[in-house]
């Protein structure tokens, strides 16, 4: 920067900002005070000592003092939306991102808002996004927001509904939808998270023919490809497998017989192992069923599945699952929250339960359940139950924190939660009643 | 409105849009391409950052960003359509500087233009998936000014005339150049590969396509690869200084080519210069630098150095152990030979990098040869013979390994390996019951390393005799001890007990003895059977030495170092002057061959014979007649008579000798096929012929001949059979 001094006056909207060129190299080149003081643009300052700057003095303030300190604090008169405008003409979007809130922490997390949105009907599934946006598919829609929580246009494909969703990264959005019979329509699609414009079609072809199909639950891999469980209609289920770069489908694994791929809730990359986790549990097989496929020799190296097994009086259904690569192992919980795991490295493995369970034995069961989900994030496990979200911890998975909206803060209460995600430092939680979601945030580092 | 006003009662319609005045992008676009243009005119001091980037702002929050857009791309293109002909016109070599100024305008204003454009790059262009400014400047330089039609040739050929001329030795502005190549790469590598490295590749391919075929006519091959090495050099050196790294490979491929691959033939057999006169004259440079190059060549470069080397080993080789004057002189054949692995080895070291495949290549060729002549074995035994009589007194005991271990080497070429132990068993012998040997440490030094290479059952012999040696002296102690007051003044003897087998023995006749030394014997036979019974004593006297005190004519005193044979012939002038030969034999008893020459010795030496004969002459004949001569003198007060020894074994001998050795195989291939066929119980006679060489070869090559020969005794001596039914099986009998 080829300033002399190192004082620099700014006049703002008509008052006038001092502060010094340290401060303002905070901002980086690539941003309006990284320009205005590049040595091409710095004779303009001559005829006077202070830089006039058309823009709202207030927020200027503000996002000074981000500057100065690297911590952000908006006054109760300054709308977060103005904030975020003003720091947008400066380029300085990034930095108010980073600085709004704390690195993940899931003993550590505060409800920081609850969206409320127009859908009607239950929620299906909700994604959070790598930047702190999230996506929520409610039927046939996907309602996508960036991390200001601002609505962008909403996402759907031939509007049918919409099984799962996911991001690819912050631009680019997968549905997976039902097929419409006859039609050719549904399946999979790319979109882009801003605009909401289809990008990319996914097809499936069996024997060199296109065929229609429903895609079920997603996954993808750091090597670009993309997994989802598919059902055609002449008995082509299995998992298919695409090129997020090309588009073009690059592998089918057929369900072998006596087994269920294509009806899969649950797909999870194992980036360690280079294998995927596809789990099949309800409701809409009698029978749950687990496995591990490796797609380099198609083989299902690891399997479980609770057919056969006598019915007992307290009869345990596994509801969720989700593998845990470090540990070697494969978490999963009951409707009753109790937590159960399988040991990755024997093949004949049965569950073991923890005792833990049954805190909750007391409650009555709301009216219209839903069923626990998993989550794993940094060595932290969550697992949702009714209206709260439980944080597990350490070796043997100790009960740590419980997120719950405080009862006061019940005027947005949306019943059960649904669906939950991890993603971009935040936690999102889906409610099943009311078309409400809560995101969840670590307030930055204490002071000192 | 104040004309509305005036219509009474009229009430206007609500609007609902606010208009903004229709003019208004075009006069802020109006605003921001004079700032454009000001920036390229090097005019922008007095433009205001802020009310620049304001605007652009504006345009784009009130949806002009698609105006904004084209009308940069309009502007800049036709800014960059300016500079394109300013850059044409330019004159001869000002033309890259032109081109090299404009390029770095151009960066500073594209820096400046995106610096107010700031806001639609971050927000309009990655919403509306347009090239972001930054890269639309690049691509625009690309297309209007660097492939305009008529730049894009010139700036092709003069870059290509640039490093034409470096290469014929003018110095150029390298500077200029690195910043133009740059700038293609900042273009895109594609860019850089298509209007630059591709020509520029094809037109080195030319270029050193010609000059190696100028050089290799009129250059000898040191000269070639001196100036091939520094073409190398030059080319690796233009990539660090202007050219992208990634071309290193591809430009050094092409000089490899077209300097070496293309020529590789030729350079190693060229006349008086290719590699057989490099490896004669020991030109290590040249060597290191063909080798370094030719390595280069992916396939086979190397290859054929290797083979031309080999060859050309094997041929030396073959004429050194096949040189009927080399046979003359064992121990000058065989230094001949480790002079010869010396130079490879150093060879090797030196210029091939110590290359395994050279080192292999150069073992299997000394393997080669060596075998080709039957007697290296014994030639080598010889050799350490002479070695460790006399060759090693004095050096150190690190020289000494040196040396033991170069024959070792020697001694891993050879297959027949048994036949070096026998040989070598014949001169431990002679060199331990002589005392000759200079060196208990490197006797026994060697011997550890046999074991280690051929293992213990090569050496359990050989290490017999040494226990022999040290049991002796210990008996020859005791002997003293307990008879030495009864000994009185007889001539004092030593004895060495050798045990039968582990010894070289050859059965001899004995002779007679003197009296004298007759009776000490009987007291050792006797003293030596009361220690240990159950044993038998015969005398080797063909293998004894003595020492005589003898006084001539003239008073003359002097010891007399001989063989016991020649003590036996001059202890009878104690008694008589003149003795014919006849008189001799019968007196002694000695074998006919061994008296001849041990006469020869004493009375046929060019000096100083201790025996007159009469005639003179060098051959002795049945009626000859010995006399002491009286006139023997010497300076020295003892006087060693050699006797007239084979050294090297005659033709005969070494008949005999071969006949031992096949002797002593027999029983080894036999026992090779039996434990072959006890743990096979059937196998058929390649596979058995072939498993027999393979247990073998560490002590020598059985010829499949003798094997079968050695099959056929065994079927008679019913160890084996044939199979009934198929002839070419054998079946093992228990």
């Amino acid at each position: 920067m080829g300033i002399q001094k190192d004082r620099v006056r700014f006049n703002v909207g008509g008052r006038i900002f001092e502060t010094s060129s340290t401060t303002l190299a905070n901002a980086g080149r690539n941003s309006f005070f990284g320009a205005i003081f590049d040595e091409n643009w710095t004779l303009q300052s001559d005829h006077s000592d202070e830089y006039f700057i058309d823009r709202n003095p207030d927020c200027f303030a503000v996002i000074l003092d981000l500057l100065r300190t690297g911590e952000l604090y908006i006054p109760a008169n300054i709308s977060e939306k103005l904030l975020y405008r003003e720091a947008l003409f400066y380029g300085l979007l990034d930095h108010v991102r980073s600085a709004k809130w704390g690195q993940f922490d899931g003993n550590r997390l505060r409800l920081s808002e609850s969206i409320t949105g127009q859908a009607p009907g239950d929620g299906t599934a909700i994604r959070a996004g790598p930047d702190g946006g999230c996506c929520v598919a409610h039927g046939s829609m996907v309602h996508v927001y960036d991390w200001m929580l601002e609505e962008h246009a909403p996402i759907t494909l031939d509007y049918q509904r919409v099984n799962d969703v996911g991001w690819i990264d912050s631009e680019n959005i997968v549905i997976s939808v039902c097929e419409r019979l006859g039609r050719g329509d549904g399946g999979m699609g790319l979109f882009s998270s801003s605009t909401g414009e289809l990008r990319d079609k996914f097809q499936v072809n069996h024997e060199n023919q296109v065929k229609s199909f429903t895609a079920g639950a997603l996954s993808f891999s750091s090597d670009y490809k993309i997994f989802s469980s598919c059902k055609g209609r002449s008995n082509e289920y299995g998992i298919g497998v695409w090129d997020q770069v090309t588009g073009k489908q690059i592998d089918f694994f057929y369900e072998p017989p006596g087994w269920s791929l294509g009806d899969a809730d649950k797909l999870q990359w194992l980036h360690g192992s280079n294998c995927l986790l596809v789990a099949t549990l309800f409701p809409r097989k009698d029978n749950c069923y687990i496995s591990l496929l490796d797609f380099r020799d198609k083989k299902m190296v690891w399997s479980w599945s609770d057919s056969g097994a006598p019915i007992t009086v307290d009869e345990k259904r596994v509801r969720d699952a989700i593998a845990m690569e470090e540990n070697n192992s494969i978490c999963v919980v009951n409707e009753f929250e109790d937590l159960g795991f399988m040991d990755l490295r024997s093949t004949a493995g049965s569950i073991r339960w923890s005792s833990r369970s049954r805190l909750m034995k007391g409650n009555n069961m709301p009216d219209e359940p839903c069923y626990p989900k998993l989550a794993l994030h940094e060595g932290q496990l969550f697992s949702s139950m009714n209206d709260c979200i439980s944080v597990f911890c350490g070796p043997e998975w100790v009960l740590t924190s419980r997120l719950r909206q405080s009862y006061r803060l019940r005027q947005s209460y949306g019943g059960s939660i649904c669906d939950f995600s991890i993603g971009g430092d935040r936690l999102f939680a889906l409610h099943s009643e009311e078309n409400v979601f809560d995101i969840w945030e670590t307030p930055p580092p204490p002071i000192i | 409105m104040s004309g509305q006003k005036k219509k009474n009662f009229q009430i206007e319609a609500f609007k609902h849009r606010v208009m903004v005045d229709p003019k208004y992008a075009e006069k802020t676009w109006k605003i921001l391409e004079h700032a454009i243009q000001e920036i390229y005119n090097h005019n922008a001091s007095g433009l205001s950052f802020e009310e620049l980037y304001r605007n652009a702002y504006n345009m784009v929050l009130h949806k002009f960003g698609e105006k904004l857009y084209s009308g940069l791309v309009t502007t800049m293109t036709s800014h960059l359509g300016d500079i394109s002909k300013s850059i044409e016109a330019a004159q001869g070599e000002l033309f890259l500087e032109e081109l090299n100024r404009k390029w770095l305008d151009h960066n500073k204003a594209l820096q400046m233009i995106r610096d107010i454009l700031m806001y639609m790059d971050r927000t309009f262009i990655p919403s509306t998936h347009k090239t972001p400014v930054h890269e639309l400047g690049l691509n625009l330089w690309r297309d209007v000014v660097i492939h305009s039609s008529k730049t894009q040739i010139r700036l092709q050929d003069t870059l290509l005339e640039l490093v034409h001329r470096e290469r014929n030795g003018e110095v150029i502005n390298r500077g200029l150049m690195r910043s133009i190549i740059k700038m293609l790469m900042d273009l895109g590598s594609f860019v850089y590969q298509e209007d630059f490295e591709q020509h520029f590749l094809e037109v080195s391919a030319n270029f050193y396509g010609l000059e190696s075929q100028q050089y290799i006519e009129s250059c000898d091959c040191g000269d070639y690869l001196k100036k091939a090495e520094r073409r190398l050099n030059e080319e690796m050196e233009r990539v660090s200084h202007y050219l992208d790294a990634r071309s290193l490979e591809k430009i050094t491929n092409v000089v490899e080519k077209e300097m070496i691959e293309n020529h590789m033939h030729r350079l190693v057999h060229m006349e008086n210069s290719g590699l057989v006169n490099m490896l004669v004259n020991d030109k290590y440079d040249d060597l290191g630098r063909k080798y370094n190059l030719f390595r280069r060549v992916a396939n086979g470069g190397l290859l054929i150095v290797r083979d031309v080397m080999t060859s050309y080993i094997r041929d030396t080789g073959k004429q050194l152990v096949t040189d009927p004057e080399r046979l003359k002189d064992p121990v000058d054949f065989v230094q001949r030979l480790l002079d010869l692995k010396d130079k490879y080895d150093k060879i090797i070291s030196l210029a091939f990098n110590n290359d395994k495949t050279f080192q292999n290549a150069l073992n299997s060729s000394f393997e080669y040869f060596i075998n080709l002549n039957a007697r290296s074995p014994e030639f080598i035994s010889l050799f350490v013979d002479d070695k460790l009589r006399k060759g090693l007194k004095g050096v150190s005991e690190e020289d000494v390994e040196v040396v033991l271990d170069k024959v070792m080497m020697l001694f891993r070429y050879l297959q027949e390996k048994d036949v070096f132990e026998k040989y070598y068993k014949q001169h431990l012998a002679k060199r331990l019951l002589a005392g000759k040997t200079v060196s208990d440490d490197a006797e026994r030094s060697l011997i550890v390393k046999l074991k280690t290479e051929c293992g213990y059952q090569f050496t359990s012999k050989l290490e017999g005799m040494f226990t022999d040696m040290k049991t002796s002296q210990d008996t020859m102690q005791g002997f003293h001890e307990s008879l030495g007051a009864e000994l009185g003044d007889s001539p004092s003897l030593t004895v060495q007990v050798l045990t039968t087998g582990s010894w070289p023995t050859q059965p001899s006749a004995t002779c007679n003895l003197p009296a004298e030394i007759l009776g000490v014997c009987e007291k050792f036979r006797s003293y030596y059977l009361g220690t240990h019974t159950g044993r038998r004593l015969s005398w080797q006297t063909n293998m004894g030495t003595a020492d005589l005190k003898a006084i001539f004519g003239k008073g003359q005193k002097h010891e007399l170092n001989v063989s016991t044979y020649q003590m036996c012939v001059l202890m009878l002038f104690n008694n008589a002057d003149q003795l014919s030969y006849k008189e001799i034999e019968q007196a002694t008893g000695i074998p006919a061959s061994d008296l001849k020459r041990c006469l020869q010795s004493l009375a046929c030496a060019r000096v100083k014979s201790v025996l007159r004969k009469e005639p003179i002459g060098r051959d002795i004949a049945e009626d000859d007649a010995f006399s002491v001569n009286d006139k023997f003198s010497s300076k020295l007060y003892k006087v060693r008579i050699s006797t007239v020894a084979a050294q090297r074994e005659s033709e005969p001998e070494n008949q005999e000798t071969r006949q031992r050795v096949e002797e002593d195989r027999k029983p080894q291939i036999e026992a090779a096929i039996v434990r072959i066929m006890k743990s096979r119980r059937v196998l058929d006679h390649n596979n058995i012929v072939a498993e027999v060489i393979k247990q073998l070869q560490s002590r020598f090559l059985p010829n499949p001949v003798v094997i079968k020969k050695r099959i056929e005794s065994l079927i008679e001596r019913e160890f084996l059979e044939r199979d009934k039914n198929d002839r070419k099986l054998y079946r093992y009998l228990a």
